[in-house]
Parts: C-alpha cells; structure tokens; sequence
C-alpha cells in the first residue's frame, strides 16, 4: 500500500512540475514566480497574463486531458481484455480517427476546421464496426474476438489513409503533424468541441474501476458476483473509443501512450489494481504529454515539434527500465 | 436407469411462506431450516443448438453438503453454471428461496449463491484481503467505501476459509491449496446461503485437497449450503450429506453415496468394474485399473 501511495504522489509531484514548466517555457520565458502569480490571478505583466492565459494555460490543459484520457483509455482496455498489448489502437480508434483527419487534411484542406470532429466520427465509427462485429455470432464479446476485428479494422483504415497520402503525395506534409501526433496553441476552441466526450469517457471509465477487479479475478468470478463480463467489456470499449477519439481529435495520433503509461504505473506500484492503476495511469498520462508537450515546444523554439515523438523518447526508456526489473 | 429417489425433499418451486425458512430472504446461517434454497428442475441447456443438458434436477438445503459428479461431458459444471445464472437454461425452472431465477438481477442474484470456479486467474500485486474484499463488493453501492460493516464482512469471510494467515500476502506467492481456499473466502465474501464449488480439489495434492474438503464440510456444518462439483468418487462419498449423478446430460441418480454410487452405477455411467467402501469415515473406491478395457471399449 505504502508503495502504491509513494507512485502516486510521485506522480502528481511530476504532473504539478510538468503544468508548471509546460506554463513558463516556450518561445517566450516567463518566470516560473510570475506563472504561479498570473494563475492564482496577482498580477504579472499584460503580454505574459496574455501567453499564459490564452495560449499556454489551454494548451496544457489541453496534454493534461489528452494525457489522462489516453492513460485511461488503455488502462481499463487492458483489464477489459485482460491482454497486456491492449490500447486504443486495438480497438480501431487511432486508425478512424487517423483516416477521418488526413481526409480532411488532404481531401478537404479548406474545411480544416472541422477536423477534430471529423477525427472524432471516424474514430468512433471504427470503435462501432470493432464491436459490431465481436459482439456478433458466437462466442460474442471474447477477447480475441475484439482484439481480432480491432485488428481488421485498424488495417482497413490504415489502408484508407495510406491510399489518401500516395493519391495526394504532394499534400502529404501537412499530414505528418497530424499523425506524429502533436497539440497546437489553438486556444479552447477544440475543447469545446470535444469536452463532452471526454467527460463521458471519463465518467464511464470511474464506474468500471471495480468491476474491472471483479473481472482481473476471472469471467466466472465477475458472474458470481452479479456482473456480466461482456457488458463490463463493451463498457470499457465504449468508454476507451471516447476518451481516444476526442484525443485524436485534439492532438492527432498518440496511442502509444496509452499503451505504455498503464503499464510504467503498473510496474511502479507493484499492483493491478484498478482503484491504483486508474487513476495513476490518469495521471501519469496527463504529467508525459504535459512534460513532452513542453520539451517538443522549447528545444528548437520558436520551431514547434511534434510532441509524439518526444513522448516515445521519454516513455520508452522508463518503461524498459521497468520491464526489466518487472517479473 | 431409474431416478432414485431423494427429490421428494422438494416441496415445489412456487410455495413461498411454508415451513421455517420458506421466505425469499433465505435462512440465516446454522438454522435448523429444511426450506429448499436451491430448487431445479428438469433443467435444460443448449450450446450452439447442441443439447448439453437434457434435463436435470438438484436441489439443496441450509446446511447440506451436495456433491455432483459424473464422468467427463456429462454436464456436471452445465448443470451448476446453469442454476447459478451463468449460463442461461434453454428449458426447466430453478428457484432460489423460492425466486425464479429469471426475475433476479445479477446483485440480487449475487446475494443468493456464490460461484467458486476451478481456478481463477491470479492478478499481479494483489493481497489476498484485497482479492476478498473484490468479492465483497456485491454489497457495495457504485463508488461507495467500504463500511465498517465491509470489512468485518472481509475479516469474517477470511476467517471461515483459515486464509487470516496470509491476508497480506499477494495472490502471485500462494500454493494451490492457499489459492483455493482463497477463492472460497472470495465467495464467502459474498455472504451468499449457498456456495458453489466448480472442481475445487481437482489440481490439489493429497494434503491440500483434505484441507479443502475439511474446509467445505466445516461451512456445511455451520449452516452454509455446498454445492461441490467433484471427480473423487471416495471424496465425494466421505463428505457429502447428499450425492448427485449426472450421466449424459441428466441426473441420473440422487442420495446417499452408498446408495447411488453402487458398482452396477459405477459400471453403467463410469464404465469401470469398482465399488465403493465405506468405514468410520474413511472411504476407498477399488477399482479394478485394468479390467475395464472390455466394457470400455464402444
């Protein structure tokens, strides 16, 4: 227990760090005294209130959503399916939402307003097709049948968004931010548009805690005590497909942390847990992407990079690290 | 093969409100109660429009200690997931306290019998109070704590399954007997009349299937229902107040083991030339290894 709440607070101090330098840095400095005044609302001056406010507090905002949502989202996919490889990415979502946005971006370049809901739609409309198609026939709502169909799926609209890029080669650039994976300083303009899914996914995910315990005991386990493990597993399904379609819609392409943040907070707490791992991968989600955010933004400032490769740079060390201690 | 007789305990799934305990709460524990908690008839399932029980009955009563065996196929864990809920009849009536089952909710359900499977998987970095506290949590309301009442519940549960030994260690460092008397503590947890066994003892070494079966017959004693789906012929006949025979998708035959598991029965459904031996609580299936390979073969 004792170690658990160690990770945890480890955690939110690294989250806290994280929002604060992702306020201060950028192309423009502002002292880190000067950030915490402008926040609690004393003062600072008027250019730097204007960064921090109206650029630099969404953006944050906006990792730290992103961030949690994709922790999440992988965290109670991979006690649903109870499959280790499990992320957004294994149930179509990335793939949708990647195919609906470089349609826009490609096909539709002068619409490119609407690509976070189009991500969106798409994403979600491959979560459906995913799970129309394992909860169908016999054996419904098996584990491999929704790794399998998620799998198709993801091919399928891979495919789509492998054919736009060849057909438009020349528009192709632009695209590659998108599927990188980055934020923008955008202000809340896409928030608003997505907020609610969000919301949505992450209430649903708080009230699959426990009985995503129930069901790290067994299928049968679950059954006695008054669950059904399929409607637990379409539950976490529906609820993954909206916390990582609204990321995609924000922030483009990022499932690997999804996959790996569950995982990193796992081996840390030495636990499985959902009441730990929820949460924690919450997070833990939301201190990467805001602290990766941050990097991508200042190391070749004014020059913005995307921010999924820099995740990647900062997880994957971390997280063979642990597998390497991991049993 | 005719049914023996022993379901003439049963008074009717409808009738609520006779006897002590014939109320939908179901009988506290250590009740003199004769109510039937569990009462199923000619139940039916069919996977994949493959017949798979063609009709059983069973039934149990506070304090009795039922026993289901059968050979390999004949629907033995059909029969109990079927009653429990966990796989849906396609035909028959099941009762609990007089409840049909159809009408209950998974909670409701949950509070009338617990489901023990064979083995469960064992998550990583979770204590074995942590694993009975998960099989509290049919009693809690959605984001609700733990009450003071839960965890006396966990405690009390853990205690009657002798696991308070090892509360604290993880799942991960236990041995098979320590796991299934663990899982057992899970359904406890429960607080259900009835407990149900899928193949318990079936990985357990000698010592560690003594200890289980002490353990089931020691709840039975104390007014808790067993259900206990078993290969053990011997096992089965030292610990059981009532034997079921599941041949082929029916029960076949219902009573005393030394009623039921005679040697023309052993040979007619086990196809093994053995009898049964029954003598101050110790009991021994002779079996004739390998004679059997006459009447075995089709």
């Amino acid at each position: 227990m004792a170690r658990r709440a160690l990770v945890f607070a480890a955690l939110v101090a690294a989250l806290l760090v994280g929002v604060v330098c992702s306020l201060a840095f950028g192309a423009v400095k502002v002292p880190i005294s000067e950030v915490i005044d402008i926040i609690f609302g004393q003062g600072g001056s008027a250019t730097d209130v204007q960064i921090v406010e109206t650029l630099r507090l969404p953006r944050t905002v906006e990792a730290m959503l992103v961030g949690a949502a994709l922790g999440v989202a992988g965290a109670i996919l991979q006690g649903a399916l109870g499959n280790p490889l499990a992320s957004p990415d294994v149930i179509g979502v990335t793939g949708g939402a990647g195919f609906g946005a470089i349609l826009i971006i490609i096909v539709l370049p002068g619409s490119i307003a609407l690509l976070p809901l189009t991500a969106l739609a798409f994403g979600l409309l491959a979560a459906a097709t995913v799970f129309a198609f394992a909860w169908s026939g016999r054996n419904r709502g098996s584990v491999g049948k929704v790794v399998l169909a998620g799998i198709a799926v993801l091919s399928l609209f891979t495919a789509g968004t492998t054919g736009l890029l060849a057909a438009f080669p020349e528009r192709a650039p632009s695209a590659i931010f998108f599927i990188a994976g980055g934020l923008t300083s955008s202000g809340w303009r896409d928030l608003e548009t997505v907020w609610p899914y969000f919301a949505v996914g992450f209430l649903v995910a708080l009230f699959l805690i426990r009985p995503l315990d129930r069901l790290a005991l067994g299928d049968d386990v679950a059954a006695s005590l008054g669950s059904r493990p399929q409607v637990i597993r379409l539950g976490a399904g529906i609820a993954a497909a909206l916390l990582a379609a609204a990321s995609a819609a924000i922030a483009g392409l990022l499932g690997f942390l999804g996959l790996v943040v569950p995982h990193v907070v796992r081996m840390a707490g030495g636990t499985s847990s959902h009441a730990y791992v929820v949460p924690a991968s919450a997070i833990g989600g939301a201190a990467l992407l805001a602290g990766a955010d941050t990097l991508a933004r200042t190391l070749r400032a004014p020059i913005e990079m995307p921010v999924g490769p820099f995740m990647v740079i900062l997880g994957v060390p971390l997280f063979l690290w642990l597998l390497r201690k991991a049993v | 093969m005719g049914h023996d007789e022993g379901q003439s305990r049963g008074r009717g799934p409808l009738r609520r409100g006779h006897g002590p305990m014939g109320v939908a709460s179901g009988p506290p524990e250590g009740s003199p109660a004769t109510a039937q908690l569990l009462d199923a008839r000619d139940v039916k399932v069919e996977i994949a429009g493959v017949p798979i029980l063609k009709g059983a009955d069973l039934s149990v009563k506070a304090g009795e200690l039922v026993a289901i065996v059968g050979p390999n196929g004949a629907g033995k864990s059909t029969l109990v997931r079927a009653v429990s809920g966990m796989q849906k009849p396609s035909a028959g009536s099941v009762f609990w306290s007089g409840r049909p089952l159809g009408e209950m909710r998974g909670r409701e359900l949950a509070r009338r019998r617990a489901f023990v499977p064979q083995r469960m998987p064992v998550p990583n970095g979770v204590s074995v109070r942590e694993a009975v506290t998960i099989g509290r949590s049919s009693h809690l309301k959605p984001l609700r704590r733990l009450t003071g009442e839960d965890r006396e519940g966990v405690e009390h549960a853990m205690e009657r399954a002798r696991v308070t030994r090892f509360a604290d260690r993880d799942l991960t460092t236990l041995s098979g007997g320590e796991l299934q008397r663990v899982q057992i503590a899970v359904g406890l947890a429960q607080e259900a009349p009835v407990l149900i066994a899928d193949e318990p003892t079936s990985q357990l070494d000698l010592g560690a299937t003594i200890g289980v079966a002490g353990l089931l017959r020691d709840l039975a004693r104390t007014g808790l229902a067993v259900l206990l789906v078993v290969h053990d012929l011997a096992l089965a006949a030292a610990v059981a107040d009532t034997v079921v025979v599941v041949s082929e998708g029916r029960t076949v035959a219902t009573g005393a083991a030394t009623q039921v598991l005679t040697s023309k029965r052993l040979s007619e459904v086990w196809k093994a030339e053995a009898h049964l031996t029954e003598h101050e609580g110790r009991t021994a299936l002779h079996v004739a290894w390998l004679q059997g390979n006459d009447v075995r073969s089709p």
